[in-house]
């Protein structure tokens, strides 16, 4: 039974008066209750959580046999920020930049040209199956490709053997416990995340564009810098957050095969919790590299914002004046 | 055709030479042979999947045929990459580039012929004037309407004064109104500029219109190229007849000298004689609904007449259209300008009457293209669009 046309059949019915826009008797269905898992999920696993970080890095800890740090405000000093700035530490931090950049640049530069020819030139039969097989690694356990890394990279690993065998090495391979060790283990453990969503993206340009570019005079070259590309730049940034961020927080790969010359800043943090008990400098520790992210991608969106820029002055066309 | 340095004389003309294109083992383009004129205006026309595109995609580079030659200008293109193609296409849905504003995607092609900026800007803006978009020459595609992204898809393969101009349904997602005023402009700005059209469209009337010579496809194959006044009245094939227009279809046996078919008891005679059917073949007759009167009383000495039920009436604006029901489902369209139309009532008796020059007369090959119910030898009505 409709409400909202005033020509209702039925006399005797409380048919709103004409002229009178006619009320709806259902509410609305309120929108935000779609964002409810949403919201909770986020207030559950990342608010409260991150709130609890803040508030130990406040505080001070008991001593080095008691795990939880006295948090009653009567103590909060910023002493663990102090402590966590200690210069032995700054090398760890510079590393833990560098290995991310680094690593977010080798997974861009091997994905680029994978997903282009993944959502362009494989016919649609057999994408499926090609992009199932970049997810296999997803199917272990990250710890586990970890520890699989360990025995590739060893020193006494077979791949280091059959290097000496071919004879393009001469001693063991130097690579575990090393921080090349551990960009080639990041490099592996993230670069699905880099390749999903610029195949996504990839995959939604019109092929209609790419023609046009072509037919308008440009060769395929110029076609993928000047369309392309350009159109793909969401799906490019996307894959950088989600590689980059993880990895400047990645403890897993770097404790398995960076030793000491290859620790990270996730390390670090853990170190504080696990070995040391002491939540506090830890949670200061990770305050610094939540602060520490939010810089660097704002170092980034500035760079990025910038090349945009540059890109689209070379690209204006500044027509003469009409005539009047 | 003339020798190989006349080329400049050429600019702008195209060659089919037995040209096929299969995908698989499926034949889209069917040997295909097809001049055109340096300057002309002509259209493919064809129903959904007859190969109008894949006739255009094999000109613009983007599909090798895999046989026969294709000639732009007097020189073969075979292998030719589509950028090095003295050939621009205005795409079916546009393909303006999304992240360019108006004068950027015409600057385009200037761009990847390092022209410089000075004389790019001047092209650029001419090209925009001559569409009328340079107030919107700053916008974004999808801040554009249907009809001015179309303007821009125009200047945008204009501004590189092409040889060959390519258009794959440029008009097919307007409105009726603004298709009808593109479609005048299109014809204006082709005739000024000299330039080559291929133009692919399934609309009939809009061949017509616009079009030097027309080209009608079907399956692959050109069924009939012609002007359009000989595409009208001289279609060399019943699917022709029937595709362009509308025509009132019969079916039976052909006479004598090929003079008429006699069709469910009545005879139809023409004054156009198809040779090539044998007495007493299975033929197809048409005429058109605005070759036939209708009049209350029986015409006498016309030369085909029929007598039916009026079954309706439209008011079509300046023509009136009746529908006549000549028994056992059989129906006659006939349409008479406002001025020369009896004023009739439904289920009055009429007779339905021709002279014998818009008697068409051709084999029933295509009656299964033609007909809605080929099996049987009722008059039928075929709704062209
Ligand atoms: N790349 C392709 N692969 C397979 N079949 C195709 C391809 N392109 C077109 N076809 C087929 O060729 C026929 C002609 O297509 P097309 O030239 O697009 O027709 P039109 O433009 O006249 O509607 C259609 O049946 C279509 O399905
Ligand atoms: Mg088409």
């Amino acid at each position: 039974m409709t409400t909202d046309t005033v020509e209702t059949a039925d006399p005797g019915s409380a048919a709103p008066a004409p002229g009178k826009p006619a009320k709806r008797r259902r509410a609305r269905s309120p929108k935000f209750l779609l964002a409810i898992p949403a919201w909770t999920w986020f207030i559950l696993f990342f608010a409260l959580p991150v709130g609890l970080v803040l508030l130990y890095s406040l505080g001070e800890q008991v001593s080095t046999f008691v795990q939880k740090p006295n948090v009653s405000p009567s103590v909060w000093s910023l002493d663990n920020f102090g402590k966590a700035f200690d210069p032995a530490y700054a090398p760890i931090f510079w590393r833990t930049l560098r290995i991310s950049i680094t690593g977010t640049f080798i997974c861009l530069v091997i994905s680029v040209p994978f997903a282009y020819w993944l959502a362009t030139k494989v016919s649609p039969k057999w994408r499926g199956l090609l992009l199932g097989l970049v997810l296999v690694p997803f199917w272990t356990n990250f710890l586990v490709r970890t520890i699989g890394w360990q025995l590739i990279l060893a020193p006494n690993g077979f791949v280091s053997q059959k290097l000496q065998d071919i004879g393009i090495t001469s001693g063991d391979l130097a690579l575990l416990y090393t921080q090349t060790g551990v960009q080639i283990g990041v490099v592996y453990n993230y670069l699905p995340l880099m390749i999903l969503p610029l195949y996504v993206a990839f995959e939604r340009i019109d092929p209609a564009l790419t023609e046009a570019s072509k037919d308008l005079g440009a060769n395929r070259l110029k076609t993928f810098v000047q369309v392309t590309m350009p159109l793909a730049v969401p799906g490019a940034i996307a894959g950088m957050l989600l590689v980059f961020i993880p990895l400047m927080g990645d403890y897993i790969t770097a404790s398995l095969l960076g030793g000491a010359k290859g620790s990270m800043a996730g390390v670090l943090v853990a170190e504080q919790f696990l070995n040391t008990f002491n939540w506090s400098r830890g949670a200061a520790m990770a305050v610094i590299m939540i602060g520490f992210i939010l810089a660097a991608l704002a170092v980034f969106a500035g760079i990025g914002l910038v090349l945009r820029a540059i890109v689209r002055a070379r690209r204006r066309v500044s027509l003469p004046e009409a005539v009047a | 055709m003339a020798d190989a340095d006349s080329s400049g004389e050429q600019t702008g003309a195209v060659e089919l030479v037995d040209v096929v294109k299969m995908f698989g083992d499926f034949t889209a383009v069917d040997r295909i042979n097809l001049s055109v004129r340096p300057g002309e205006f002509i259209s493919l026309l064809g129903p959904s999947g007859c190969g109008k595109t894949t006739t255009l995609r094999m000109l613009a580079g983007f599909e090798e045929p895999t046989s026969g030659e294709l000639r732009i200008s007097g020189q073969p293109i075979a292998g030719t990459p589509p950028h090095k193609r003295d050939v621009n296409t205005v795409f079916q849905a546009y393909a303006l580039f999304p992240h360019m504003s108006v004068a950027e995607n015409v600057a385009y092609g200037l761009r990847q012929k390092s022209v410089g900026k000075a004389d790019m800007a001047l092209r650029v803006a001419e090209a925009l004037d001559m569409v009328k978009m340079r107030p919107l020459a700053d916008r974004r595609p999808r801040q554009l309407s249907g009809g001015q992204q179309q303007r821009v898809a125009l200047a945008r393969a204009l501004v590189n004064r092409p040889s060959l101009l390519l258009l794959d349904e440029p008009l097919g997602a307007l409105d009726r109104k603004l298709r009808e005023e593109m479609q005048i402009e299109l014809k204006l700005l082709q005739s000024q500029l000299g330039i080559t059209f291929i133009f692919v469209t399934h609309d009939q009337e809009e061949a017509l219109s616009m079009s030097d010579r027309i080209a009608v496809m079907l399956d692959g194959r050109i069924e009939q190229l012609g002007d359009p006044y000989t595409i009208y009245e001289h279609p060399a094939s019943a699917f022709v007849a029937g595709f362009i227009g509308q025509q009132n279809f019969f079916r039976g046996r052909a006479l004598e000298g090929g003079a008429g078919i006699e069709a469910n008891g009545s005879t139809l005679t023409s004054s156009r004689p198809a040779d090539s059917l044998a007495v007493g073949s299975d033929a197809l007759a048409a005429v058109r609904p605005e070759a036939i009167s209708v009049s209350e009383t029986d015409p006498g000495a016309a030369v085909n007449v029929l007598r039916g039920q009026l079954a309706g009436i439209s008011h079509l604006g300046d023509v009136i259209q009746f529908v006549v029901s000549t028994g056992g489902g059989r129906e006659i369209l006939a349409r008479l300008p406002r001025t020369k139309a009896p004023r009739l009532e439904t289920g009055q008796t009429v007779w339905c009457s021709w002279a014998a020059d818009h008697t068409y007369l051709f084999t029933a090959e295509q009656a299964d293209l033609v007909l809605a119910d080929p099996a049987s030898d009722k008059a039928e009505v075929l709704a062209g669009n």
